[in-house]
């Protein structure tokens, strides 16, 4: 090729886009490759859109700026939020309170409507239902806070290198996410789901308040921790007979000292609930009946008409990796900004676990939401402090108040103790980490 | 094209960048010069065929490896191409593996030549997959008799069939009193007892060969037995059988990224203004993939999270194939809009995806019911 060889050339047809490169000519429409546009007979016709030779300009390929964009203006949702109980409608709260034009859109499993969770335990005695519980629907809170709420939908994946959040309605993308998604009951294999009432929310709860609507039944409670104990109380109360199951000797075993736990047994027997302690449930089915047979590991057998597993919550896994986020016992957050191991997801409430360990106690998260509020909107403040919450017991035969968190074998001292009271400390290194009092005396300090 | 077949056969498949290499030749070659004309109505068995050869329907086989990677990499060739080849070829896929599956000697003596592409056949299951998840009711109702059992009723829109072909079929079969006892699943050999009506015209990919299949008293012998009961064996391949689809929606979302690239140098100055830029639809597009690929090393796994993950990557390749698709159109402007242009014929095909069962509706309402908890009623 000599070097006055004129370069190839390419022509464009205005009317489809279609390429004429000379060098590759167009031999389906009997030009060979190397026929210069020129040379190209007036007849000629696009070989796509069938347009003539005058409709091609030359082609000399532009030069793109493109303008560089820090997002893609196409995904610029705003806030979400995955779950709508007390801590996700608290974030919505908090984040409204600093700015009311940020979009935010709630994804929840269930309506959105709000109540306070607590009452839950104590709500079949003063007979209420689920409507009298909800302080105000989901519905109504979004309108009131210029929400997004996405009812009965559930997140089945996240990609976070994308912002990517895949729901049962389709899927959206966020800048910053926030989850809420709380704790769900762990079931033992022994206890199938078909036959065992949760009372984790409000739905479950009220499915549970419907089938005791009915009259006085014979309930088994599985577990014996906080809510085993609180609801164990609401529903005698209510004129049900109570059983209540445990693997160990007294109630809240986990918790507290067994002098504190056989306070709170005999409190529970003095009430009419049989305590039953010491046995492993090896199964349940259904009678013809309707009744449930509970079997023991010791040979014998209770029938009942409803069966509740207390029996503990746990975090799910399956958005946290998906997004890829830390996890150990729960979504893993900084204990000051909530931040979970992805820069732009956030997390708080039950779902969460604090150096390992879960939290899932009210008085925390409206705290918790106040941070990641502030840290979201680039607001200063002083950010969260964790500290281990008051543990009450809302059983009114026996209330019962910790103060700090108590450290498995550390012994416990005897501080006061009357008909009426008992007060209990436990020491680490010259330092209380744990205070309990049980009983209604007015007996507070150390003796 | 017997040599190829016969040195196919002696070396089986056993690299997958060579499968992949040649079933993508077959594809460029044979299929996207052809890809309008199987839009418009003509079946490709010849092509097909050649595909076959390539080693495009043995990956996910256990006798060739159960590579599922292989097989939806091998789809998403073709769909890259032709959509109605694509889906045609998971068609092909799963109806081999439901014969190898079955355990049934006749039915693996018959495999051989289904997976080279000898012979060809579909899947029926589209109304039995909606009617075991309670969304319609069962087409087909078989009863016992001596030495197997006789079908009648018929089943609308079965693709990748003809005469002289089969497909899996599903029929419920009911007691006396009209009760359902269980559902049997069977390849239906197509002969002259089975009647093929025509359906209406779809507003594409009309060369996947689709017919009305009506029965009457039609005898299956143990011979087309593919599970009896049909329900344990659904549920154990159903994750599978979803997980293959990815392959029709990755070949066409690549597809509609191929179109947008195209026309960067000459529209890459005003397409900068459109959403969804191949970039970006390109970052989502690898995501897919790497969770798909992930998920095709353990099929057959019975866990619900796992089914919940392939519904996941189903319904997300089938959302991407409409915004990939859509978006191709647009960057490629009226040329794109031209009869014989891939962007406006992807559009109708990532439609297909986006309705062929599971429809994107059947994932979300399936998804929803996996996650709700259960409890007492």
């Amino acid at each position: 090729m000599s070097s006055e060889f004129p370069e190839w050339r390419q022509y464009l047809c205005r009317a489809c886009g279609l390429i004429y490169d000379e060098e590759q000519g167009d031999p389906d429409s009997g030009l060979a490759p190397g026929t210069r546009f020129e040379d190209i007979p007036d007849d000629w016709e696009c070989p796509l859109c069938g347009v003539t030779k005058i409709d091609f300009e030359l082609f000399e390929k532009p030069v793109v700026t493109v303008i560089e964009q820090t997002e893609n203006f196409s995904s610029e949702p705003g806030i979400v939020v995955v779950g709508a109980g007390l801590s996700g409608w608290a974030a919505v709260e908090a984040i409204r309170q600093l700015d009311q034009q940020v979009p935010i859109t709630l994804v929840s499993a269930c309506q959105g409507d709000i109540y306070h969770k607590p009452e839950l335990s104590i709500a079949i005695s003063r007979g209420l239902d689920k409507a009298a519980l909800i302080k105000e629907t989901g519905i109504d809170a979004a309108r009131r806070l210029g929400v997004q709420l996405m009812s009965a939908t559930f997140v089945v994946g996240i990609t976070s290198e994308l912002h990517q959040l895949r729901t049962t309605r389709g899927s959206l993308t966020y800048t910053t996410l926030i989850l809420a998604q709380g704790a769900k009951p762990a079931l033992p294999k022994q206890l199938p789901p078909g036959l065992c009432w949760r009372v984790n929310d409000l739905t479950s709860w009220s499915g549970m308040q419907q089938a005791l609507a009915k009259g006085p039944q014979k309930i088994a409670i599985v577990g014996a921790g906080m809510i085993g104990c609180e609801i164990a109380e609401d529903f005698i109360r209510a004129g049900h007979q109570v059983a209540l199951l445990d693997r160990n000797e007294f109630p809240l075993a986990g918790l507290l000292p067994p002098l504190a736990s056989k306070r709170l047994a005999e409190s529970l027997t003095c009430l009419g609930v049989d305590y039953r302690g010491e046995d492993e449930i090896t199964g349940i089915t259904e009678l013809s009946n309707g009744q449930k047979q509970i079997c023991f590991k010791q040979g014998d057998s209770l029938e009942v008409d409803q069966v509740l597993a207390a029996t503990g919550l746990m975090t799910d896994n399956r958005i946290a990796r998906h997004a890829g986020l830390d996890f150990e016992q729960g979504i893993q957050v900084d204990p000051n900004t909530l931040q979970t191991s992805e820069p732009d997801i956030y997390a708080l409430g039950d779902c969460i676990s604090i150096q390992g360990t879960p939290c899932r106690f009210i008085e925390p998260i409206k705290h918790q939401a106040k941070s990641i509020a502030h840290a979201i909107l680039e607001q200063d403040a002083s950010g969260y402090e964790h500290s281990a919450p008051v543990i009450r017991l809302k059983t009114r035969s026996l209330p019962l108040v910790m103060n700090g968190l108590p450290v498995a074998g550390v012994k416990w001292t005897l501080i006061y103790e009357d008909a009426e009271t008992l007060i209990m400390e436990q020491e680490v290194d010259n330092h209380i980490v744990a205070h309990l009092k049980v009983g209604s005396g007015s007996q507070t300090q150390a003796a | 094209m017997n040599s190829v077949a016969v040195s196919s056969i002696t070396a089986p498949w056993d690299d997958d960048a060579k499968v992949l290499a040649d079933v993508g030749l077959v594809a460029q070659q044979q299929l996207a010069p052809a890809a309008k004309r199987i839009d418009e109505g003509y079946y490709p068995l010849d092509i097909m065929a050649s595909l076959g050869q390539a080693g495009a329907y043995a990956g996910h086989l256990d006798q060739h490896g159960c590579r599922f990677d292989l097989a939806i990499s091998a789809m998403s060739e073709i769909s890259r191409q032709c959509g109605a080849t694509g889906f045609m070829t998971w068609c092909h896929d799963v109806c081999g593996l439901y014969m190898e599956q079955s355990g049934n000697p006749a039915l693996l003596a018959r495999l051989g030549d289904h997976t080279l592409g000898r012979t060809f056949g579909g899947t029926g299951l589209s109304n039995p997959m909606k009617a075991l998840a309670g969304i319609e009711n069962m087409a087909f109702k078989a009863k016992k008799v001596p030495g197997g059992y006789s079908v009648s009723g018929t089943l609308p829109w079965v693709s990748h069939i003809g005469e002289g072909q089969y497909c899996g079929a599903v029929a419920a079969v009911d007691r006396s009193d009209g009760s359902r006892s269980h559902e049997i699943m069977f390849l239906l050999d197509l002969d002259e007892r089975v009647s093929l009506r025509a359906c209406p015209e779809f507003s594409g990919m009309e060369g996947t060969s689709t017919w009305a299949i009506t029965l009457v008293d039609y005898f299956v012998s143990e011979d087309q037995m593919i599970a009896d009961p049909a329900r344990p064996f659904i549920q154990r391949i159903r994750g599978a059988f979803v997980l293959l689809q990815v392959g029709i929606a990755a070949g066409i979302i690549q597809g509609s990224i191929d179109d947008m690239r195209d026309v960067e140098p000459t529209l890459g100055h005003v397409n900068q203004y459109l959403h969804n830029r191949p970039d970006e639809l390109q970052a989502e597009f690898d995501d897919l993939v790497a969770r798909t690929m992930v998920l095709a090393e353990t099929p057959y796994e019975g866990s619900k999270e796992f089914f919940l993950d392939v519904l996941d990557v189903r319904s997300q390749g089938a959302e991407l194939c409409l915004k990939a698709s859509q978006s191709a159109l647009l960057h490629q402007g009226a040329k794109g809009y031209l009869m014989s242009a891939s962007p406006q014929r992807r559009i109708r095909e990532a439609h297909f995806v986006a309705i062929v069962t599971p429809a994107i509706k059947h994932l979300r309402w399936e998804m929803a019911k996996q996650m709700r908890e259960e409890v007492p009623a």
